[in-house]
């Protein structure tokens, strides 16, 4: 046997192992640039560091080592997260101060009903007219019953002094009289009615009411009931009741400035819904001196309001620099204003006030845009945009409140119906917004719509207002303009917020498959490949692993990360993998996570569980079923084909069973065998045909030239294996050769396989042996490629195979991540 | 042709020349008592050596009868036995117990080729049974992949015969195993150089084949689970990884004695002795399998 071996080529070939994989070393890092930048993220990344000195932390991706050690899908997350990861504690002072707030609450609430509901009232509704009057417009009692639509000129009680009915008076509050004149004449009217409703300072048994062109109507008043309350004060109540004890929550779960500036914003709005709740129980009813202080009340509750949500916006979600300095001014001018306001009745009261919500909320609108600028954060840009929503309709209810002032009907609507959904809009928002992980679904629809009303409200009024439309035409326009606002903003929203890069769910069925797939080639790698699903899910800012566990996904740190429980799909490598990941700023800190995205991980995360379990049942049983054909096959019929080898009359049939029994080996094999290293088969293909040759006393030339190791799949094997063992078989079996020269050449995926002999020659056609050469040929087109006879000179014949891509369709190539994602 | 160390001459057995074997022209037979392996165990060479075959196939039995006779010409005796009970009765030992030789010296068998699929079960068993015995240990296999035939090496068998070979190529092969040129396929180099690498803890190596043991698992069940590191004794030395890691590509002797730069027979003795390290390294290991999992 000569050697020409050539170890240089044979062994040069680059191995596999060493080839580096993109997609491995893009899972293996964090990924994201934000990360590696220490100046996105330098109060995260520091501790980090300094961990990683102490070795605790495995390498960053840059270094070497990382590689070896892919498990870790990012960093260790380097702060304490038990507090974050734990929901507070309600124990001890907390707890019984939060039952007494709860209690108080409701007391509160009970006294309110009870007080509201013993005042006196006269079962009627009414409504201003375009002149300037009052008219009747609803009434159950059946001595009104015939006077509904008429216009009510005086109002009496026991005493012989009459109130001239005003339109002005038909407001309990006069929060939204923009006038300073019609302020005064609403203070004289309530002051007038008060007059005319008692009697010997307390409260007559009856009123007479002048209607026009009739008769005075005698209305006995009785004392309401708790039960007749109309619906819109308990949902009013109900909300300031949750407002109150959300602030109680907020407050005793985290005291602080932050939460004292919360509380303060939600209780003054506590306070405003409990006056519009008074204000919608009671109608034409006695002022019992509240009246006075409704307007100096509510005005400096608004402040209170604006000058909070600036200090909250200098505070959360980061600290400003000047934050303090803009908080202690907004304080400074809210409180400053409200008191000025309420020692006396004021010029241009009502403008002032307004002009300083508007700039405080404008205040705190930059400051969050500032602070969101300087350093993204998913709380900023969703409290802006709430924000922004808020401050645009007050805006709105200003100026069409200032813009109505000639028509009191007008006026009438947009102060008690436009102002009241703007109050409730604001007290769900402050109610929302401390748990807007949990709620932002809900709080986004319900903005939409609650700004959507708001705007409709205020355009039918400003239609009949400035275009003169009839109440019909203006009402049908507003419904339509708002409607219309309310879908665009709604998709505006959805897609805005759903930032366009997120996964559709087609996209994520066929990757949850593909990780299932490549999960059962490469176990090891189920902690990246999850990884990189949450990433493509959720496009984070950041990802970091937990030292401890979590039993399902939850949003931590109000929404702004999310914990991730990796679960231990393969059941291989428990010690490698962490146990959960934490996700920070979704949607590239554009987005904060929320209850949903929690519980789609973890549907998500349950589905991939049961994908692998599945595959892995389906290709345990595929391969038991294989075994055991394989086994069978083998045991039964090759024992009973070596019997009959011993037994045969010739050489020539003991051959023939001799290669038929290779063949039987070689498909059992096949059967049962994942798939073959190139370089491994290429060996044993050596060893074998050396070994054959040697018993024919044939030599054996043997060069093999790679660029490249692949794994052959079963087929490539068991197809190649076939082709060089009948041609080898045929060159000493026919040609009688002295000399077999094989040469394999695999270049860029292409093989390249010649065998050539000195043997006799002639035609291949007549050589018949086992399969043959029609056996040759249909193997050789099975991989796709094309195999040639040619006569050698001066003897043998050469025959040349060529597989353009030996790899190409196989299976447990490499599928590659990153390739696909753009599709 | 290789010629026999020792005795260039025809042995005195040489009986049952007119078997049906005798029209193949294999290598001349040489005497297997005076083969390296059993120099000093055996002193009394007239007697002849006993030969054990233990192969459930009658007509593949009385082929290998004939690949013995014709390799050696010193037998005095082929037993024969269908079944591992059988070998046990033969060898006088129960299962799962040790064999161990006869009173007499002459008395043991100097060669047993054991067939790995048997109807009571597998000649592993009987490998590992026999650890001790002092006997060339010879598995005959229609399985040639390394999923088959290492866990046969670990448990002491000196090299193995492949059952399709042709009659003169067997007689070479049994000639080369006994004379200690064992056979070493790319496949089980490989299974060698990641058993050896990896501390013993093989089991990892290449599927390649279906086993008996991993009949039912989807994935093989490892061998060996001893991961402490292996004392200096079960250690190969460079030159020894070497000629391994050309086995694994496929080279033969020949070339790696060329590519190395030393005498074939120096190659063969690198071979001779990574089997050595494996018999010691897997003995004790073959010998708690063997209880430990009862039936493989």
């Amino acid at each position: 046997m000569t050697h020409t071996a050539q170890p240089g080529t044979t062994t040069a070939g680059p191995r596999h192992a060493a080839r580096p994989d993109p997609g491995e070393a893009r899972a293996a890092g964090p990924g994201d640039e934000a990360l590696n930048d220490p100046t996105s993220a330098p109060a995260s990344a520091e501790p980090s560091q300094r961990e990683r000195a102490d070795g605790r932390l495995p390498a960053p991706p840059g270094l070497p080592g990382a590689r070896e050690a892919p498990v870790a899908p990012a960093e260790l997350w380097p702060g304490p997260l038990d507090e974050d990861l734990r929901p507070p504690r309600w124990i001890g002072w907390r707890l019984r101060l939060l039952v007494l707030a709860v209690l108080g609450g409701c007391f509160g609430l009970y006294f309110l009903a009870l007080g509201v509901s013993r005042e006196p009232h006269v079962d009627a509704r009414w409504r201003p007219t375009p002149d300037g009057q009052v008219q009747l417009s609803a009434s159950s009692h059946p001595a009104l019953q015939p006077h509904v639509g008429h216009t009510l000129e005086w109002l009496g009680g026991g005493q012989v002094f009459t109130w001239p009915a005003d339109p002005v008076a038909l407001r309990g509050s006069s929060r939204w009289i923009a006038d300073d004149d019609a302020r005064a004449r609403h203070a004289q009217a309530l002051a007038w009615r008060d007059q005319a409703l008692r009697e010997d300072g307390g409260l007559p048994a009856a009123v007479e009411l002048g209607f026009e062109q009739s008769y005075p109507v005698h209305v006995e008043l009785a004392p309401g009931r708790i039960t007749a309350l109309p619906g819109l004060f308990w949902l009013l109540a109900a909300l300031a009741l949750a407002l109150f004890l959300g602030s109680a929550v907020v407050l005793l779960s985290g005291p602080g400035w932050l939460s004292l500036a919360y509380a303060a914003a939600a209780l003054a709005q506590c306070g405003n819904l409990v006056f519009m709740a008074i204000d919608v129980a009671t109608g034409i009813r006695t002022a019992n001196g509240w009246v006075r202080w409704d307007w100096p009340a509510r005005a400096a509750f608004d402040l209170i309001t604006a000058a909070a949500l600036v200090q909250v916006a200098a505070m959360h979600p980061r600290r400003l620099a000047g934050g303090p300095a803009w908080a202690v001014g907004a304080w400074v001018l809210a409180l400053g204003l409200a008191g000025w306001n309420a020692q006396a009745v004021r010029p241009h009261a009502w403008w002032l006030v307004q002009g300083a919500t508007i700039v405080l909320g404008g205040v705190a609108l930059l400051l969050v845009s500032w602070s969101n600028r300087r350093q993204p954060h998913p709380y900023a840009l969703v409290l802006r945009r709430f924000g922004a929503v808020a401050w645009v309709t007050w805006v709105m209810l200003t100026a069409a409140v200032a813009a109505t002032g000639a028509r009191p009907d007008l006026q009438f609507n947009l102060a008690t119906v436009g102002a009241m959904v703007w109050y409730a809009f604001l007290g769900s928002l402050l109610l929302l917004v401390p748990f807007l992980s949990r709620s932002q679904q809900l709080l986004r629809e319900f903005s939409l719509l609650a700004a959507t009303s708001t705007a409709a409200t205020l355009l039918d009024l400003l239609f009949v207002a400035v275009f003169s439309l009839g109440q019909f035409t203006s009402l049908t326009l507003a419904l339509f303009a708002a409607l219309g606002a309310y879908l665009w903003g709604r998709q505006w929203l959805l897609s805005h917020l759903r930032s366009s890069q997120r996964l559709t769910m087609e996209a994520l069925f066929e990757r949850l498959y593909r990780i299932a797939r490549e999960l059962e080639t490469r176990p090891q790698r189920s902690g990246q490949l999850l990884t990189r699903l949450l990433r493509e899910l959720f496009e984070p800012l950041e990802i970091w692993t937990l030292r401890q566990g979590v039993d399902a996904a939850r949003p931590v740190a109000g929404g702004s990360a999310l914990v991730v429980p990796l679960p231990q799909l393969t059941g291989q490598d428990e010690a490698q993998q962490p146990p959960a990941v934490l996700l920070r700023h979704a949607g590239k800190g554009q987005r904060l996570f929320t209850m949903e995205d929690a519980r789609l991980t973890d549907r998500i995360l349950d589905q991939l569980r049961r994908a692998v379990a599945f595959d892995r049942a389906v290709e345990q049983g595929r391969s038991e079923e294989r075994l055991r054909i394989a086994q069978d096959l083998h045991d039964d019929i090759g024992a009973r084909l070596l019997t009959l080898m011993y037994q045969a009359p010739d050489r020539q049939m003991e051959d023939y069973i001799r290669y038929t029994l290779q063949d039987l080996k070689t498909l059992t094999r096949g059967l049962a065998a994942q798939s073959h290293r190139f370089t491994d088969a290429a060996a044993e293909w050596k060893a074998d045909l050396a070994h054959r040759l040697a018993a024919a006393r044939c030599e054996l030339v043997w060069t093999l030239h790679h660029d490249d190791d692949p794994e052959l799949g079963m087929v490539a094997w068991s197809a190649l294996t076939r082709v060089l063992r009948e041609l080898v078989s045929n060159a000493i079996a026919h040609a009688q050769a002295k000399h077999v020269r094989v040469d394999i050449r695999l270049h860029q995926g292409r093989l390249e396989l010649t065998v050539s002999d000195d043997g006799r020659g002639g035609d291949p056609q007549a050589w018949t042996h086992g399969l043959g050469l029609g056996g040759v040929r249909k193997r050789v087109k099975q991989l796709g490629g094309t195999v040639e006879w040619r006569p050698q000179t001066p003897r043998g014949v050469i025959c040349r195979v060529v597989v353009p891509r030996l790899t190409g369709a196989e299976p447990g190539g490499e599928p590659q991540g990153s390739a696909t994602r753009r599709a | 042709m290789t010629p026999c160390p020792g005795r260039s001459a025809r042995g005195e057995v040489d009986n049952d020349r007119s078997h049906p074997a005798a029209r193949r022209k294999g290598p001349a037979p040489c005497p297997l008592a005076a083969l390296p392996v059993h120099a000093v165990a055996n002193a009394e060479t007239e007697m002849g050596v006993k030969v054990l075959i233990v192969e459930d196939n009658p007509v593949a039995r009385g082929f290998l009868s004939r690949v013995v006779r014709d390799s050696f010409s010193d037998i005095s005796s082929i037993t024969e036995a269908g079944d591992l009970d059988g070998a046990r009765r033969l060898l006088g030992h129960r299962s799962g117990q040790r064999a161990q030789a006869g009173g007499a010296q002459d008395d043991g068998y100097k060669l047993i080729l054991v067939d790995l699929e048997l109807p009571d079960g597998s000649g592993l068993e009987l490998l590992s049974e026999l650890a001790h015995y002092p006997a060339t240990r010879i598995v005959t296999t229609l399985y040639s992949d390394d999923e088959h035939l290492f866990p046969a090496l670990q448990r002491g068998a000196d090299g193995y015969l492949l059952k399709e070979d042709r009659f003169e190529v067997l007689v070479e092969e049994l000639q080369k195993i006994v004379r200690g040129q064992p056979p070493l396929s790319p496949a089980i180099a490989r299974r060698l150089l990641s058993h050896f690498r990896n501390g013993h803890s093989d089991g990892s190596g290449p599927v390649s084949g279906f086993g008996p043991s991993d009949f039912g698992t989807s994935r093989p069940a490892p061998l060996d689970t001893r991961r402490d590191a292996a004392p200096d004794h079960e250690r190969l030395t460079p030159r020894e990884s070497e000629v391994l890691t050309y086995l694994s590509k496929g080279f033969t002797i020949k070339e790696i004695a060329n590519l190395m730069g030393i005498k074939w027979f120096t190659v063969n003795d690198h071979i001779k002795s990574i089997y050595k390290k494996l018999n010691v390294s897997s003995r004790a290991e073959a010998a708690v399998l063997a209880s430990k999992q009862g039936l493989v």
